[in-house]
């Protein structure tokens, strides 16, 4: 029995061909089923933009990484695009290494996202749903889930925004006290604008105001981010009547003068607050001079950029508790899956009986004559040989420990009779 | 009795070490005991400091006022209080180590320098120069706090403006909150000193007539009361609000500061009590 791993991801594979072997909810509804009935007992497939991995056990023999690859591209028909180049595969200690890196972030195309784990949980439970995952891959993939946990809460490798649009809402968010009470103008269309718009209304800012040179395409941002827009003629009008201003316009020209913003500021209606100004346009849409003036703050997307290069550093930093805390947890795990061979297990049951059998016939022996203590001994051991000889003998001819059945039994029998507290002590 | 108060006076410093050690170890390293324990330490070492200054009242004979020592205790436990109600009112529980590294300065000085004496002045044994002190002292606690705000405000001002983040930028509250506590204290503490001048020129008046208010010290807290009050001022009028309201909570102390510390090295005025 082995664990196998195959599947491509962004290093291995270009967009083109990725695309083209990703698995919808529904495909994986088909495919599960069907990779299970064939030559693997277990399979769970994970499927996102960055990657498509197949996890499988095969039940005896040789495994066929070749037979897993094959199934994925003939099943989305991709035989043109794919190469067996794109493809890795991994095997048992390799495979449940490469998932727990997956899990804590630690394989992901920025250095510890955290919307991996949530993708790997789904995939997973989607194969519990359909019942293709087992002993193995439910395992595999509880412990996967803890590396997962262990590396957020005891790392800083998901710490601090690491795409512009988050670094400009975390800053707000330092600069202001409360954004319920707050305004947002947005200028312009680019998408980077739009996405720390939708950060910042995720973070319930008052209102969210749209503005463009074209007014059906501040509707149409405004649609889709639950904003008013208004009119680019009154631009200035709504900067005196916003907190955050965030621009993304291509322009030859500044949109906003320094002198724009020092008269804005001294116009203001409402408190004296800070004026928050992310500038995402290039060429740049607002002044620099503009951060001159009091109580004004303005970030421009280099500024924001090295805010996120430093939070990549710092995730770089904390690679390493990481992969310590992976060896760890696969350490642990290969501990199980060793202890799954039916000779151990044999072997372990019988000393813990026999030290039972020892220990409370040497708490006794003093009641019993010489003679007596040796026929003790004898009985005894004829009566534990007698206890034992049916389960032994079960676990021996369930075959080579390589079918489901015989590893449930050993898992039960190792459940039951504290083997596994045992062999931590 | 005078054994259990130079008891106590020697348990205080180490009361607010152990209280600064708390904030700190919970704002540095984040430390969950540190963060559970701190604010129970302060609570205890305030009510350890009241018991002391009642105990120096009821059985010295006297509000303990009447010198140097005293009054450094008074203040110790005037800004501890003051950011105690701070944290309690804002919920802002991050800052406390900036903060309640005064207190543990002035009372260690305090139990050095500290001596136990019944014979005072009589003219000291004043209800009226009791509450004008008290302002006095209320009034320039929070005034150090508002300082140390205005000096937090600026560093994370500073983070921010430069894109360089660190662990200020990590643990601080927002700069709005900052400078709202900023504000607060500086209020607080600019209320406290009108009512210890008030309280202070009647007292003058009846205590020794005929006085002279050409004195250095009446000079200086006037000074600082202008420039306060026109701070004040200046933010609701003219919006001076966010960075130049912190270097102006920072600039005002430090004339406080330097006030006091020249006036009494180099003049020798009523203010004296020695």
């Amino acid at each position: 029995m082995d664990l196998l791993c195959v599947g491509l991801n962004h290093r291995t594979a270009p967009v083109d061909v990725r695309e083209k072997l990703c698995f919808s909810r529904e495909e994986l509804r088909e495919a599960l089923p069907a990779l299970r009935s064939g030559a693997f007992s277990e399979c769970v497939l994970v499927s996102t933009c960055n990657r498509t991995e197949a996890y499988a056990v095969s039940p005896s023999g040789e495994p066929r990484p070749e037979r897993l690859r094959d199934f994925l591209v003939d099943f989305k028909g991709a035989r043109q695009a794919a190469r067996p180049g794109h493809f890795y595969a991994l095997r048992s200690g390799e495979a449940a290494k490469h998932l727990f890196e997956l899990a804590s972030g630690l394989d992901s195309m920025v250095l510890g996202d955290v919307q991996i784990l949530g993708q790997v949980k789904d995939a997973f439970s989607l194969a519990a749903e359909l019942s293709t995952s087992g002993l193995l891959l439910n395992r595999l993939f509880q412990t996967a889930f803890h590396v997962g946990k262990r590396s957020r809460a005891e790392t800083g490798i998901g710490e601090g925004a690491v795409s512009v649009s988050f670094a400009a809402a975390e800053l707000a968010a330092k600069i202001f006290e409360r954004l319920d009470q707050k305004r947002v103008l947005l200028i312009g269309a680019g998408e980077t604008g739009e996405l720390t718009g939708r950060h910042l209304a995720g973070r319930g800012v008052r209102d969210l105001l749209i503005t463009n040179r074209t007014r059906g395409k501040a509707e149409e941002v405004a649609g889709k981010l639950g904003g008013t827009a208004v009119d680019f003629d009154a631009l200035h009008t709504h900067l005196r009547r916003a907190d955050i201003v965030i621009s993304s316009v291509s322009a030859p020209d500044y949109v906003l003068r320094a002198e724009d913003v020092r008269r804005a500021m001294g116009e203001r209606e409402r408190d004296r607050g800070p004026l928050f100004l992310i500038d995402i346009g290039v060429p740049r849409n607002i002044d620099p001079l503009a951060d001159e003036v009091g109580n004004v703050f303005l970030h421009d997307i280099d500024a924001l950029q090295r805010i996120v290069d430093q939070n990549l550093d710092k995730r770089t930093r904390e690679a390493a508790k990481v992969r310590t805390i992976v060896e760890e947890e696969l350490a642990a795990f290969t501990r199980w899956h060793l202890s799954l061979a039916a000779g151990p297990t044999i072997r372990e049951l019988t000393e813990l009986f026999e030290e039972i059998r020892r220990s409370e016939v040497e708490k006794h022996a003093g009641r019993f004559g010489e003679r007596d203590r040796e026929l003790l001994d004898v009985v005894t051991r004829r009566v534990l040989g007698r206890i034992l000889h049916a389960p032994i003998t079960g676990l021996k001819n369930g075959g080579n420990g390589t079918d489901e059945e015989t590893l449930a039994k050993i898992s039960a029998v190792r459940t039951l009779f504290g083997l596994d507290r045992g062999g931590e002590r | 009795m005078n054994h259990a108060i130079t008891a106590l006076n020697a348990l205080l410093p180490l009361l607010y070490l152990a209280t600064v050690a708390a904030y700190a170890r919970a704002f540095f390293s984040a430390s969950p005991v540190a963060k559970t324990a701190k604010t129970p330490l302060l609570i205890a070492a305030l009510s350890v400091h009241l018991t002391y200054l009642l105990a120096r009242t009821v059985f010295l004979g006297h509000p303990p006022i009447t010198s140097l020592p005293e009054i450094l205790s008074v203040i110790a436990f005037s800004i501890s209080l003051a950011y105690f109600l701070l944290e309690y009112w804002t919920k802002v529980k991050g800052t406390g180590c900036f903060i309640l590294g005064l207190p543990l300065l002035f009372q260690l000085a305090s139990s050095l320098l500290i001596v136990n004496r019944t014979d005072v002045d009589p003219v000291l044994k004043s209800r009226l120069l009791g509450i004008h002190v008290s302002g006095a002292l209320l009034g320039y606690a929070a005034l150090a706090i508002a300082a140390v705000y205005g000096f937090l405000y600026l560093m994370l001002y500073h983070e921010i403006k430069s894109s360089r983040l660190g662990v200020v930028y990590e643990r601080l509250p927002s700069l709005e909150v900052l400078e709202r506590l900023s504000f607060i204290s500086t209020a607080t503490g600019f209320f406290f000193l009108t009512v210890a001048i008030a309280v202070g020129m009647a007292w003058l008046a009846r205590a020794f007539p005929g006085h002279s208010y050409v004195d250095p010290k009446l000079i200086g807290t006037a000074l600082i009361w202008l420039v306060y009050g026109a701070g004040l001022g200046l933010r609701e009028a003219a919006g001076w609000y966010g960075k130049k309201f912190a270097v102006l909570s920072i600039l005002g102390f430090a004339l406080a500061l330097l006030s006091m510390t020249v006036i009494n090295l180099f003049f020798r005025g009523f203010h004296n009590f020695s």
